[in-house]
């Protein structure tokens, strides 16, 4: 397992993770095109066992396609992913979760019709034997304690989501991916949605999860001041790429900020730049016809 | 109204307990009706019931054991018709070529059993073997190469009665195994004290024609163990979850894992067996396989009908089967009541459309009542 943690040792600069053998997912090298727009060009991170890593970037940096790949919702490109030092392959979402990823999107995936404990057991029901009729009670009960367990108030768990306010659907879609036995949780954008009160539910139970430590968490979130509460290490994806990577403890917001801020006025002139310099060639253009 | 407003221990007449409650008047009737209303099926129930009370009320041989016989052909198929349809309403998409399979599958079935020499009940199986290949490959369409599945099943609603055509030549057939014997048998008679003996004539059927469809009611315990089977799976079993939650949120149910392609394909193949099914039946109760479109169309219409009457969204994430029986035996009742009402037969589906946007009115309100009753509750 260590020779393939040794084997491939990314030589971007600041970008380079330190991989270690203790590592419960690396992504090499992975890149991810939409017909002409470059996602993702070429991200390496890695995330240890009880971690919590937090992802940062800003909109259409790619942190939410890199979700979706690593959950296996989609396919990358090129690149190359490890789960405990072996080659991870996912063909499908249900096979990451066999590989105990699971995840929370960004657009929640819950099924509005459906009740609060459907929605916790969608694709784990729980099912009567011999025949496989759904064992709504136990799925009920189960769903109950898990709820209980982490904290979240939900005052009926068998009305439809679609009834329940938006920090009480991000928080059923939280339940869903703590109530199971996966040791790898993608949180995309956990606390979009959420009012204060339930934000801080919300990251008391991420907090407790590390506690445990038992799960790795891979987190995007925008507030820098929660990154720095909750995480213990931050990426930052910039244009496809990982542009920082340290324990939250050697940063600070301020630091974040400037990042962010940097790419943005770079990106400014370039604009500008380009502007010029088309504007120019209109006007050559103009001259020469 | 009155006593439960005087009761102090009730809060909360909508949560009712039911048992030991003791009101000084009767349980009142409003009360059934709010229990009711808060099934998704009740508004269609009460629709239903107001039709058939109509009816009873303005002639006199509604309410009767004969007339009951006459009514199930009109609703026993299109309540099977209906629940397959159903499931693929839920997903929020449509298949029209339940008219198609439903003409194609008797002139398939007369052609297994004619030219081929299969047998009855092979040709049966071969029969909807095909017409599931049938709805399998509608599935594939819209699921896989993701055309929409109005335009998809319309072409193979084209299709397949076209079809049906070129492979009837357009002309009707005996079904096969519907066949009616008649035996002579002596019968013996009391009149005046004396017994006579007197030769008369007896129409049978096979056992073959008595299961599928011949039989007086062969359709509708057809169509209720269907109905209930398919409410079970759709409300107790994985498959029917997976139905609503790609009706409700196609994507969601996707990142969740649920394979949503098989879970398509897989209720389009329902979709079309039924189908076929209700073509075999109806070929053997009339005891002719007839190549005509136009009637095949208009049923798949009833049938569709049916399934939204009966509370089925169109745009899907809900529906149910039982709903879809109880807006088939609208349906059913309408026809039936207004030929006995005398109704002219030129007037008759102007007076079928007219009521259905009146019940359609009543169900959505009645809809919006119950959706109110229990957001209050």
């Amino acid at each position: 397992m260590s020779e393939v943690a040794d084997a491939q040792a990314p030589q971007t600069g600041v970008v380079g993770p330190s991989s270690a053998p203790d590592d419960v997912l690396r992504v090499e090298h992975i890149a991810k095109r939409f017909g002409p727009v470059t996602a993702l060009r070429d991200v390496n991170l890695h995330l240890k066992k009880g971690e919590v890593l937090g992802l940062l970037g800003d909109n259409g940096a790619g942190k939410s396609t890199l979700i979706k790949i690593i959950c296996g919702f989609q396919k990358q490109d090129a690149g190359k992913m490890f789960i405990h030092g072996e080659l991870y392959e996912p063909r499908s979402v249900d096979d990451a979760r066999a590989h105990g990823i699971e995840t929370v999107y960004q657009d929640l995936a819950l099924i509005d019709e459906l009740s609060v404990y459907h929605n916790l057991f969608l694709r784990k029901e729980r099912v009567h034997h011999p025949i496989p009729l759904l064992a709504n009670r136990q799925m009920k009960r189960e769903a109950r304690t898990a709820l209980d367990e982490i904290g979240i108030n939900i005052p009926r768990i068998d009305v439809a989501v679609a009834r329940l306010s938006g920090g009480q659907r991000q928080a059923i879609a939280v339940a869903r991916t703590v109530n199971s036995d996966a040791d790898i949780i993608l949180l995309d954008e956990p606390l979009a949605a959420m009012g204060a009160k339930e934000g801080a539910q919300i990251l008391d139970l991420v907090a407790r999860l590390k506690a445990e430590g038992k799960v790795s968490i891979i987190m995007i979130l925008h507030n820098y001041v929660h990154v720095l509460e909750a995480c213990d290490r931050v990426s930052m994806i910039q244009e496809g790429m990982i542009a920082l990577d340290k324990p939250t403890a050697e940063t600070s917001v301020e630091e974040l900020t400037d990042i962010v801020v940097n790419e943005y006025r770079r990106a400014r002139e370039a604009a500008h730049v380009a502007e010029a310099a088309a504007a120019k060639g209109t006007a050559n253009g103009g001259a020469a016809g | 109204m009155a006593s439960a407003a005087q009761s102090p221990a009730q809060s909360d007449p909508s949560a009712g307990s039911g048992g030991e409650e003791h009101h000084r008047s009767l349980p009142g009737g409003r009360e059934v009706l709010n229990r009711l209303i808060a099934l998704r099926e009740g508004s269609i129930i009460v629709v239903t019931l107001i039709t058939a009370i109509y009816f009873a009320a303005n002639t006199s041989s509604f309410f009767t054991g004969a007339n009951f016989e006459t009514l199930l052909p009109y609703f026993a198929p299109f309540a099977i018709l209906a629940a397959g349809e159903v499931f693929v309403m839920i997903l929020g998409e449509i298949d029209l070529s339940i008219g198609a399979m439903y003409l194609f599958a008797p002139i398939l079935f007369y052609k297994l059993d004619s030219s081929v020499g299969l047998g009855l009940v092979p040709g049966v199986i071969v029969t909807l073997l095909v017409c599931m290949a049938v709805g399998a490959l509608n599935g594939f369409f819209v699921a896989v190469v993701e055309i929409n599945s109005f335009v998809t099943t319309l072409a193979t609603l084209f299709c397949f009665e076209g079809l049906a055509l070129i492979v009837s030549h357009g002309t009707p057939v005996a079904t096969p195994g519907a066949a009616v014997h008649t035996t002579e048998v002596a019968v013996k008679h009391v009149v005046n004290g004396h017994t006579i003996t007197l030769q008369e004539k007896v129409n049978h059927i096979g056992t073959f024609a008595k299961i599928f469809g011949g039989g007086t009611y062969s359709e509708l315990i057809w169509a209720v163990a269907i109905v209930l089977i398919l409410q079970v799976v759709l409300t107790f079993t994985r498959w029917g979850l997976y139905t609503v939650a790609i009706g409700s949120n196609k994507l969601g149910a996707s990142e969740a894992g649920v394979r949503v392609k098989l879970v398509m394909i897989r209720n389009f193949l329902l979709c079309a067996l039924t189908a076929g099914l209700v073509g075999i039946f109806e070929a053997v109760r009339s005891g002719t396989v007839q190549p005509d479109p136009a009637g095949a169309n208009e049923i798949l219409f009833l049938a569709v009908a049916a399934g939204v009457i009966g509370g089925t969204l169109l745009t899907g994430g809900s529906g149910t089967v039982v709903g879809a029986l109880i807006g088939a035996l609208f349906l059913g009742v309408l026809e039936d009541g207004l030929v006995l009402q005398g109704v002219n037969a030129n007037y008759k589906l102007f007076y079928l459309g007219l009521a259905i946007i009146v019940a359609m009115t009543a169900n959505v309100y009645v809809g919006r009542v119950r959706r109110g009753h229990v957001g209050s509750g």
